[in-house]
């Protein structure tokens, strides 16, 4: 089930009021939470000095760069510059945002809206991610599977495996296991997918 | 190999005098190898295919050039004055453009941001208006009356205060700020960033002090100046692109960063663009 959308986090792992560099091909993502629970990805880069927004803190409803404080609200609007603080920043000054939706509690991203929702997969839910050192197709190949979406037994669990090409010769192995799994079972899970990745890995390698 | 261009016939900080050994120090300037060594107790620099190359032992630092430069290196008159206790801080491995390190350098909005509780802190956030310009007659950036509010501005700092600051560039990678200085009223802190371009995305920062501060242990007040500076270095690793844009449009600057502005116009009009990127035409 190919989908145009792009498995970026967890959303888990992106709590309220918190920011995270995340990828989308050759893009740098901010991915981050407001305190109210909203999701957003915007490009990686403060329009005032090129600080990387995802150092920055969240604030409410808006993100704040961590370098100056310029904070930016709705849609990457900048609504907020400290060393001006009676100043009403100019419309032009913006940050490019990213489509970003959740769904199984993965947060999807992409350029342009694509048509379809991001694919749902009833019975899973997130459950973690790594990052491995290899080419998406090797780690397909491992989970004994193709694509970019394999359905797997891992750690004697059947896992949905979402894979996100990286840059740099890396992918993102997002994890989905079946809901109410135990605790042991999920300790099982993540040791497996450890392993998994040291085998991928060496296999590059080798 | 980029073009190290106008900037090469410029003195660069290649290390602080005191710890030069006979057996040396191997590092980079501008990409190219050189090592820095002692002979007869006198600094030298040799370049990668052992030439000899030109030295000036100043500021408690070594300074070369690969190039031939057309003046002395600069000086800062207030480091004679009497009472003043001169810090060679150490060095700080930067990965980011030199250039961009001593823009970082002129910037006062990031205090409460970066140097929070210490520097500067919210709500007082505001940059009011100061003067810049660059004096042709020493060909000079500077920036006067700039003021900022400071919970400790030093180490020797107790409470809040609004600081005054002067801010002058001397050289493409050297800057140095002089700062209200609270135990002596009417007198300046003198703090000057020395930066080595080892590449344009790498640089090895000498702060350097000469200060008034009678009461700081030596160790204190390099520890003060070395968290600072930590601080900044989580920032400038982290800004995109890694070499500084000269030309408008990358980046949007405001009013507070007027310093920045003239920075960058001096740096492009002298073609010292080695750690800077122009626009692709
Ligand atoms: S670089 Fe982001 S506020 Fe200055
Ligand atoms: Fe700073």
């Amino acid at each position: 089930m190919p989908t145009d959308w792009t498995p970026a986090a967890l959303s888990d792992d992106i709590p309220a009021a918190s920011a995270a560099p995340g990828q989308l091909g050759p893009h740098d993502l901010a991915i981050w939470r407001s305190a109210s629970g909203r999701i957003a990805a915007w490009a990686d880069r403060c329009p005032h000095r090129g600080m990387r927004l995802s150092h920055g803190y969240v604030r409410g409803e808006r993100l704040s760069c961590i370098y100056h404080g310029w904070g930016y609200g709705e849609g990457g609007q900048c609504v907020r510059i400290p060393a001006h603080p009676e100043l009403t920043p100019p419309e032009a000054i913006k940050v490019p945002v990213f489509r970003a939706v959740e769904a199984s509690g993965v947060i999807w991203v992409a350029v342009e809206a694509p048509e379809a929702p991001p694919p749902e997969f009833p019975g899973f839910e997130a459950f973690r991610s790594l990052q491995v050192k290899a080419a998406p197709e090797a780690l397909a190949g491992a989970l004994g599977g193709s694509g970019l979406v394999v359905e797997a037994a891992l750690g004697g669990a059947t896992v949905v495996a979402l894979i996100q090409p990286l840059r740099d010769g890396a992918v993102g192995l997002h994890l989905l296991a079946p809901e109410a799994l135990g605790a042991a079972e999920l300790d099982a899970l993540s040791v497996a997918a450890e392993a998994l990745r040291r085998r991928v890995e060496e296999g590059v390698t080798a | 190999m980029s073009e190290t261009g106008a900037m090469r016939d410029h003195w660069y900080p290649v290390g602080m005098t005191k710890q030069l050994t006979e057996a040396g120090r191997d590092t980079l300037l501008m990409g190219e190898p050189i090592r820095v060594f002692r002979d007869g107790g006198q600094p030298q620099v040799s370049d990668g295919a052992g030439r000899a190359l030109p030295v000036i032992d100043r500021f408690g630092h070594v300074w070369t050039s690969l190039g031939t430069p057309a003046k002395d290196l600069f000086t800062i008159p207030e480091a004679d004055q009497p009472g003043r206790r001169l810090v060679d801080v150490g060095v700080c491995r930067v990965r980011c453009s030199p250039l961009r390190a001593v823009e970082n350098f002129l910037d006062i909005a990031h205090f409460p941001f970066v140097h929070t509780d210490i520097l500067g802190s919210e709500p007082h956030t505001e940059v009011e208006r100061y003067e810049v310009e660059i004096r042709d007659d020493v060909d000079e950036v500077w920036a006067t009356k700039v003021k900022f509010f400071q919970p400790q501005a030093a180490k020797s700092a107790e409470g809040g205060i609004t600081t005054d600051y002067m801010y002058r560039v001397c050289a493409p990678t050297c800057s140095v700020l002089y700062k209200t200085c609270p135990p002596k009223p009417g007198e300046w802190d003198v703090i000057a960033l020395f930066v080595q371009p080892l590449t344009e995305t790498l640089c090895d920062v000498w702060p350097w002090m000469a200060l008034y501060d009678d009461d700081a242990e030596m160790t204190d007040l390099i520890h003060f100046q070395q968290m600072i500076f930590v601080q900044d270095r989580s920032v400038l690793e982290n800004q995109l692109p890694a070499l500084l844009p000269l030309d408008p449009g990358m980046e949007i600057p405001t009013r507070a960063d007027m310093t920045s502005i003239a920075y960058r116009r001096w740096l492009k009009r002298h073609g010292f663009t080695y750690g800077a990127q122009l626009v692709a035409a």
